[in-house]
């Protein structure tokens, strides 16, 4: 018997009233000095301890009457199998949830799961049935519900743990589908699984599991695991212009044991040669940041492995894979009006020194083709006054494919033709000078995205400042919509605008760059301004570092429509078919390593890595999980899982609060006719 | 209470008492005359009634009334159950003024006046007398007492019995609380021997009536023994108990021609005098 409103048996504490007074009256009771206790001693026991048993029946009654009113309002309810019968055999129908997911690998963890589900199997009723459900990132049923315990095993036997995360909520919808389907009188959940914590999100989750599933687990956690992993590795940039890398690849070590810190000898390695080393210190439960960079690289696509040599029994988390692009110098094609000394400062910016990793070729608007604009990384069209139609065109095309322009209006500018072209991420206006027009004799660029990476150098450096330039004159413009203004003047008018995430790759600076219209190319910070939107629009489209398992790789076509395909790890092709100038498409990756994008010629390698969270091996107890998406009695009620009869069979249960109050109504009408005759004895 | 005080009551009493009468049945029986005695060596030579000694050569002394000296013994009860009073008078003090009253009648009427204060046994003795300073000596120890211990009539009477050479006038103050047998078995031997008793049984209104109503742990004022009780379901039973007892013991004492008087300490001193004078009338 169960109770629906058990705090009312709190109620229950109220007999404890009467029985209390009694008692600390009888402890302070006064004494009465009297002559000689001679007669009361005559009195005979007997009548004293009938007057006491009529007095402790009533007191009975009452405190009978008091607990069947407790009783009554706290709703019992039977909870017995209503079909003794179908519980007494053996049919039960069970669900062993398996986690394969990556923490598996710990040890012999997913050797002690084979053999515990080994004992489930052989453990099994005649009657039984049992359903393997194998379960990571995703629930996988091996098989459908079955007696034969062989088939059982074979399907076991196919299980391998995955490179996956944990997530326990697919597993038990699952589960609880599975449920629905097999028609046995007793069902029975069995997990077995090392808990992890990381594996359940208690927010926005439902309770899964019917109240009528027993349910039972298998920890295989080890208590106080031993673990070094790499957390993530941050590659920043992952294009290279240069032999040696100047960027940094950063590796985040978490020390998961939580007693005692541990010393480790970390690696970077580049196409399977050690490139550097070094050896860190993580303290316990504590992360250590490792820092490399200045490593050479060849060109092309180079597959980078950060390395930590831990003696750990989790090993995959002890390897970090990446990829870095070295490209050759980036190709940057200026096209200007023809005018001298028009290109002059922004070739100077690209060229002045052999180290930069520019390659400018400087082209007046006239002598370009379609199919010359379309061999650079960069276009940047320097204060040219219009565009023909098929240079726009194929401009357009290309900033598809992953080239970045750069859009500069100045004096020779046709605003009105400029307005009119809508890729554009600006509406120009007029030419605007400042001492004619705004009657002052310039305005200064004073506000900028600080957090854009154009502007990078001006916020890591205190001597560079973008407001000592001063602008005379400028392209009066306002930002399309979705377009992002991303500096201003002083007056409040945008002198940067970049184009929306829809048609990215465009950047438009609304003034000359010949010490015309502004001193800006005479100030020192002309060059990392023009060297970082350079940059910045290069590399919008960069491959990243890495990807997790699981995630989604975009894959790209090219100029022309080509067939894509990607070669994972183990030499397996798999093809994404046609893709068109481009296109976009999105592949996910099941196993860790590197993989070999194809769109036509073009190769790319990309690496994947497994979900650093699950390196994380904090158990949450079994019992918190179960009672998460375990419904109660209540719930299950409340949600409708009951047919007719079953919620007249479970109403007819919660009847029992009527005979309590019918038991009470009687010992009342009892209490009432031994009280009368005793106080009219009296 | 000072002796005077307690001398002071018992005038008092006594003299409020005795003028209320309208004829005092014994003013002037000093002079009746009563009997002959022989002479003695050491008689008043003027008591000698020389007629009787003209006709018959002898020397007899002529006895009056009131002079057959009767003597008058007061057994106070000093057990602790009469150290019990439910109102401003406890039993005790009632029995004190009694007793304090009727050793003053009884010496101012010439009669020899003696006292015995027990409880399980005798306490004090003083012998019955009518020497000057008895009164004094005698109402001195009705002061001193003080009531401890239990009632037992058996010891106390039995040495009574045993001393007491001339037979008299024994009046007994208690609450009687021993068993009837063990009172009667005493009093019948002193009954015996001629001596007229007169039992006044002091009892507290509470004793007779048991108001109690709360449950508490009632005490023995006598062996200090203690006894939870409620009242409730106690009362009528006890009450049956001590009306019985008081029954018995009125039917055995009647029986026994001993005056019985059941006296509340809620009643005046009077009927205590009424009842000692028809028994001092009783005993001439």
């Amino acid at each position: 018997m169960s109770l629906l409103n058990p705090y009312f048996l709190f109620g229950s504490l109220a007999l404890a009233v009467p029985v209390l007074i009694h008692l600390v009256r009888r402890e302070k009771s006064e004494i009465v000095l009297f002559s000689s206790l001679m007669f009361l001693l005559k009195v005979p026991k007997q009548a004293i301890r009938q007057q006491k048993i009529k007095n402790l029946l009533l007191m009975a009654l009452r405190l009978l009457i008091l607990a069947l009113l407790v009783m009554s309002f706290a709703r019992p309810y039977l909870t017995q199998n209503t079909n003794p019968a179908a519980a007494a055999t053996n049919n039960r129908g069970i669900v062993l949830l398996l986690d394969n997911s990556y923490s598996m690998r710990y040890g012999s963890n997913f050797d002690r799961l084979k053999t515990e589900a080994r004992r489930r199997i052989d453990a099994m009723g005649s009657g039984d049935r049992m359903a393997l459900v194998a379960f990571n990132e995703s629930a996988t049923m091996l098989g459908q519900p079955t007696a034969d315990k062989n088939a059982l095993r074979a399907a076991l036997d196919t299980l391998e743990p995955s490179y996956s995360g944990t997530r326990y909520y697919e597993a038990f919808t699952l589960a609880d589908r599975v449920f629905s389907q097999m028609a046995s009188a007793q069902r029975q959940l069995v997990i077995v699984s090392d808990f992890q914590r990381n594996g359940w999100n208690r927010s926005s989750r439902e309770s899964v599991i019917g109240s009528d599933v027993k349910t039972e687990f298998m920890n295989l956690a080890v208590e106080n695991p031993t673990n070094v992993g790499i957390d993530s590795v941050s590659v920043e940039p992952a294009v290279s212009f240069a032999r040696t890398y100047t960027g940094r690849v950063i590796a985040r070590i978490h020390n998961h044991r939580k007693d005692q810190p541990v010393t480790v000898p970390i690696s970077v390695s580049i196409n399977g040669k050690e490139a550097t080393r070094k050896t860190i210190m993580v303290a316990p439960n504590g992360t250590t940041l490792a820092e490399f960079t200045g490593f050479d690289l060849p060109i092309g696509f180079s597959k980078g492995r950060v390395r930590i040599e831990a003696d750990d029994p989790l090993k995959l988390d002890n390897d970090f894979l990446f990829a870095l692009d070295r490209r050759e110098k980036l190709s940057v094609l200026v096209v200007d009006a023809g005018r001298a000394r028009q290109s002059f400062f922004l070739r100077q910016a690209y060229t002045s020194s052999p180290d930069l990793p520019y390659a400018v070729n400087v082209t007046p608007l006239q002598n370009i083709t379609p199919e010359e604009l379309g061999k650079h990384d960069v276009v940047v069209l320097n204060d040219v006054p219009r565009l023909p139609d098929r240079i726009r065109d194929r401009l357009d095309e290309l900033r598809k494919t992953g080239q970045g322009q750069l859009v500069i209006l100045g004096e020779n500018a046709d605003t009105g033709w400029w307005n009119s072209y809508a890729k554009l991420p600006a509406k120009t206006t007029q030419k605007i000078f400042v001492a004619k027009d705004r009657g002052r004799s310039s305005v200064a660029l004073t506000t900028y995205d600080h957090n854009h990476s154009i502007f990078k150098p001006f916020e890591t450096s205190t001597k560079l400042a973008l407001n000592s330039a001063q602008f005379f004159a400028y392209v009066g413009m306002e930002a399309r919509p979705g377009a992002t203004v991303l500096a201003k003047f002083e007056d409040g008018s945008p002198v940067i605008i970049e184009s929306a995430k829809e048609d990215h790759g465009m950047l438009v600076f609304n003034s000359t760059v010949d010490n015309k219209w502004n001193d800006l190319p005479l100030k020192p910070s002309f060059l990392p301004l023009f060297h970082e939107m350079v940059s910045y629009l290069s590399r919008y489209n960069e491959s990243q570092g890495w990807y997790a398992l699981g995630e989604g790789i975009p894959v790209v076509g090219g100029l022309e429509s080509a067939a894509a395909a990607v070669i994972d790890p183990n030499g397996d092709r798999q093809s994404l078919g046609q893709l068109s100038s481009g296109q976009a498409r999105f592949f996910t990756p099941t196993t860790p390593g590197f993989h070999e994008i194809r769109v036509g010629p073009d190769t790319r390698v990309v690496a994947v890595n497994p979900p650093a969270a699950e390196s994380n091996l904090e158990v949450m107890p079994p019992e918190d999980l179960i009672a998460s998406v375990q419904r109660t009695q209540g719930e299950s009620q409340k949600a409708g899982f009951f047919d007719e009869e079953d919620r007249q069979e479970y109403a007819r249960h919660q009847t029992g609060w009527w005979y309590f109050l019918l038991f009470a109504l009687l010992a009342g009408i009892a209490e009432i006719y031994i009280a009368n005759r005793a106080y009219n004895k009296a | 209470m000072k002796i005077q005080n307690l001398e002071l009551i018992a005038r008092t009493v006594v003299e409020g008492f005795v003028n209320g009468l309208h004829k005092s049945p014994y003013l002037g029986f000093s002079v009746d005359f009563a009997e002959y005695r022989q002479y003695m060596p050491g008689d008043d030579i003027r008591r000698i009634d020389w007629n009787v000694y003209g006709r018959s050569d002898r020397l007899y002394l002529k006895l009056y009334e009131g002079e057959t000296n009767t003597r008058v013994l007061i057994l106070l009860d000093v057990s602790g159950s009469m150290n019990y009073g439910s109102g401003e008078v406890k039993k005790i003090d009632y029995a004190r003024i009694i007793a304090a009253c009727l050793s003053y009648f009884s010496y101012h009427q010439r009669d020899g006046v003696g006292l015995l204060t027990f409880d399980t046994d005798v306490r004090s003795h003083i012998p019955a007398s009518r020497r000057s300073g008895q009164l004094f000596n005698i109402l001195a120890e009705i002061d001193r007492i003080e009531p401890a211990k239990e009632t037992a009539f058996k010891k106390p009477l039995r040495f009574l019995a045993e001393f007491l050479s001339r037979r008299g006038l024994i009046v007994v103050i208690s609450d009687l609380y021993d068993e009837p047998e063990n009172i009667m078995a005493g009093l019948k031997q002193l009954k015996a021997k001629g001596n007229d008793i007169m039992v006044l049984h002091i009892m507290d209104n509470f004793e007779l009536t048991f108001p109690f109503m709360d449950a508490a742990q009632f005490e023995d004022m006598e062996n200090k023994r203690k006894m939870h009780i409620i009242p409730e379901y106690l009362r009528t039973q006890y009450l049956a108990i001590i009306n019985d007892h008081i029954a018995r013991l009125r039917k055995e004492m009647s029986g026994s021609r001993i005056d019985y008087t059941l006296m509340d300490t809620t009643k005046p001193v009077d009927e205590a005098l009424f009842s000692y004078l028809a028994a001092r009338e009783h005993s001439h």
